[in-house]
C-alpha cells in the first residue's frame, strides 16, 4: 500500500457530448514526485485535471487517488481528502483579503498546523503577501495572485497538488519566480502534477513528463530526456 | 411633522433593507434572483400573527417566523435553484421561484382566507409611545429600528468575521474555485437561503406588529419593493441593500410629507429608474463587479 501511487489514471475517456476531449489517457504520480503533462492548446490538459478532481464525469477508465477510486466522490470532499486543484486563472477569491484567502484554504481541511504557524510559513516564503495581507486579492498583480494560489499549498499541505498552467498570463520574470516557488515545494517533497503549455519551463522542472496530443498520451519520459529530444517535441507539440 | 415623517421613513426603510439583504445575499451567492423572497416575507407575517394568536409572547412569534421562513427558503432552494446551477439556467430558476411565490400566496389564502388577518396583541403595546422634545415616537417604531440595527450588525459580523461568512463570500466570488478548495457549495447555498428567508420572516412580523394586520398581498406590494431597493443599492452588495432601503423609506415618507401620498407606492420604483439611469449598477454596484472573475 505504501508503494501505491498517489494518483493512478487508467485509460480514461472524457467528453463534452460528442466531442472527446480526452480519448485515452493513463498516467501515474508517485508520492513525492513532480510530474508534468505538456501539450498544445486544446490537447485536453485542463479537461484531464477537471476529470481528476471530479468536475467532469468519466466515460471510461478509472482514476484512483491515494489508492481509492474517485468515482462517485464529490469534488469538495476530494479536496478535503488532500487533492488541491489550483485551476486555470488561479482560483483566488478576488473580494476576500489575502489573509482571508489563506485562512479559508487552511480551515477547510483539518490540519495539525496552527493557523499562526501556517501564516508564518506562507509569509516567510512569500514576503510580498505579508505586506499585502489586508488587501483584497483582486487588487494584487498577476504574479502576486499566483503566489497567493500557491500559498494554499503551504498553509495546509495537500497530498497531491494539481496545477493548471501556473505560468499562464505571467511575465517571464514572474514565471521564473513561480517556478522558483515550485522548486521549493519539490524540495519539501510535495507531490505535484502540473499541466503546461510552457513546455520548457515545465520539462525543466518536472522529474517525469507526459506529452498529451489531441486527447491521447503520445510520449513520456524524464523531463530532461524529453528536453534533449527537440525533434520529438517539435513533432508532437508543433513548436520549437 | 417633518421629524415624524423622517422617523416613519427610517422605520419603513429599515424593513425594506432587511428584506433587500435577503434578495442580495442570494443574488451574491448564486447570481440569480429569488422571486419567492417577497412572499416568504409575507408568509412570515402570517406565521407571527398565528403564533401570537395562540397567546405566545412577541419574541416567540418572531422566532417562529424566522425558523418557518428559513425552512421555506430551504425548500425553494431545493426545488427552484439546486438543479439550475449553471449560468444559462438563470431564467429557469427565476421562473421556478416565481411559481413558488404564487403557490405560496395561494396556499396562504387557502389556510387563512383572502381577508386581512388582524393581529391579536394588546393594543396598549402597539400604541404606547414616548415623547421626546415634542416628537411623539411609538415604541413599536423604536423597537423595529433597534432590532433591525441589531440584526444588521449581527449579519455584518457573521459575513465579515466568521468562517460561515467567509465561505459565503468565497462562493459569491467563485463557486468553482470554492468547491475545488473543499467548500461544500450546496451547504453554503442552503445557509444563505435560510438566513435570507429568516430575515424576511422577521421583517414580516415587524410589519404586522406595526400595522396591526397581515394580508396575502403584502409580498407583491411591500415585499417586492425590496427588489427595487436591491437594484438601487447595487445587486449583491450588502451595504447597498441597507443604504438603498433607508433611502427608499425616506423618499416614500417625504412623498407623504409633501402631500404626494398617492404616489407613495410608486416612489420607490421611480427612484430605482432614476438611480439606474445614472448608475446602471446601482449606488454600490460595480465597486465589486470589476474585480469579479
Amino acid at each position: 500500500m505504501a508503494d501505491a501511487p498517489v494518483l493512478e489514471v487508467r485509460g480514461i475517456k472524457v467528453g463534452y457530448g460528442p466531442i472527446k476531449a480526452i480519448r485515452d489517457c493513463s498516467l501515474d504520480v508517485a508520492a513525492g514526485e513532480t510530474v508534468a503533462v505538456v501539450g498544445a492548446n486544446g490537447a485536453g490538459k485542463t479537461t484531464l485535471l477537471r476529470a481528476i478532481s471530479r468536475m467532469l464525469p468519466l466515460e471510461a477508465g478509472e482514476i484512483r487517488f491515494a489508492g481509492q477510486s474517485v468515482a462517485g466522490r464529490r469534488t469538495h470532499l476530494l479536496a478535503r481528502d488532500g487533492l488541491l486543484h489550483v485551476p486555470e486563472g488561479r482560483g483566488v477569491m478576488p473580494n476576500l483579503s489575502v489573509w482571508e484567502n489563506i485562512r479559508i484554504s487552511w480551515e477547510v481541511r483539518p490540519t495539525e498546523i496552527a493557523f499562526e504557524a501556517a501564516l508564518q510559513r506562507v509569509f516567510e516564503r512569500f514576503p510580498r503577501l505579508a505586506e499585502r495581507r489586508m488587501q483584497r486579492a483582486g487588487t494584487l498583480s498577476g504574479g502576486e495572485q499566483q503566489m497567493l494560489a500557491l500559498a494554499r499549498a503551504i498553509a495546509n499541505p495537500p497530498r497531491l497538488l494539481l496545477l493548471d498552467e501556473p505560468s499562464l498570463g505571467l511575465s517571464p520574470i514572474m514565471i521564473a519566480e513561480a517556478y522558483k516557488a515550485l522548486r521549493q515545494f519539490q524540495a519539501d517533497g510535495m507531490t505535484i502534477l502540473l499541466v503546461e503549455q510552457n513546455v520548457h519551463a515545465a520539462l525543466r522542472f518536472a522529474q517525469r513528463a507526459y506529452i498529451l496530443k489531441q486527447g491521447e498520451i503520445v510520449a513520456q519520459g524524464t523531463g530532461e530526456g524529453l528536453l534533449a529530444d527537440p525533434d520529438m517535441l517539435k513533432h508532437y507539440l508543433g513548436s520549437k | 411633522m417633518l421629524a415624524e415623517q423622517i422617523v416613519n421613513g427610517l422605520v419603513l426603510g429599515s424593513m425594506y433593507a432587511l428584506i433587500a439583504l435577503g434578495y442580495t445575499l442570494v443574488f451574491g451567492v448564486l447570481d440569480k434572483l429569488n422571486f419567492a423572497h417577497g412572499d416568504i416575507f409575507m408568509f412570515g407575517g402570517f406565521v407571527g400573527v398565528s403564533v401570537l394568536a395562540l397567546g405566545a409572547p412577541l419574541w416567540a412569534g418572531a422566532v417562529a417566523a424566522f425558523v418557518a421562513c428559513g425552512v421555506l427558503g430551504l425548500l425553494v432552494e431545493l426545488v427552484s435553484f439546486r438543479k439550475f446551477r449553471s449560468h444559462d439556467a438563470q431564467v429557469t430558476a427565476a421562473l421556478s421561484s416565481l411559481a413558488c411565490s404564487i403557490i405560496l400566496i395561494d396556499a396562504t389564502q387557502k389556510v387563512w382566507g383572502t381577508e386581512p388577518v388582524a393581529l391579536t396583541l394588546a393594543t396598549a403595546i402597539r400604541t404606547a409611545s414616548i415623547t421626546v422634545e415634542g416628537l411623539r415616537v411609538a415604541w413599536v417604531n423604536i423597537g423595529i429600528l433597534a432590532l433591525t440595527l441589531l440584526l444588521m450588525a449581527a449579519l455584518y459580523v457573521l459575513i465579515v468575521r466568521t468562517r460561515m461568512g467567509r465561505n459565503i463570500r468565497a462562493v459569491a466570488d467563485s463557486a468553482v474555485a470554492a468547491e475545488l478548495l473543499g467548500i461544500d457549495v450546496t451547504r453554503v447555498t442552503q445557509q444563505t437561503f435560510f438566513l435570507a428567508s429568516g430575515l424576511a420572516g422577521l421583517a414580516g412580523v415587524m410589519l404586522a406588529v406595526r400595522t396591526g394586520f397581515v394580508t396575502t398581498e403584502l409580498g407583491l406590494t411591500f415585499g417586492i419593493k425590496a427588489l427595487a431597493v436591491m437594484a438601487i443599492g447595487g445587486m449583491g452588495d450588502l451595504r447597498g441593500a441597507v443604504v438603498g432601503g433607508l433611502l427608499a423609506g425616506l423618499v416614500e415618507a417625504m412623498a407623504t410629507q409633501l402631500g404626494l401620498g398617492k404616489f407613495g407606492d410608486m416612489a420607490v420604483w421611480l427612484l430605482m429608474i432614476l438611480v439606474l439611469l445614472v448608475r446602471p449598477a446601482g449606488l454600490f454596484g460595480g465597486l465589486r463587479k470589476e474585480t469579479r472573475a
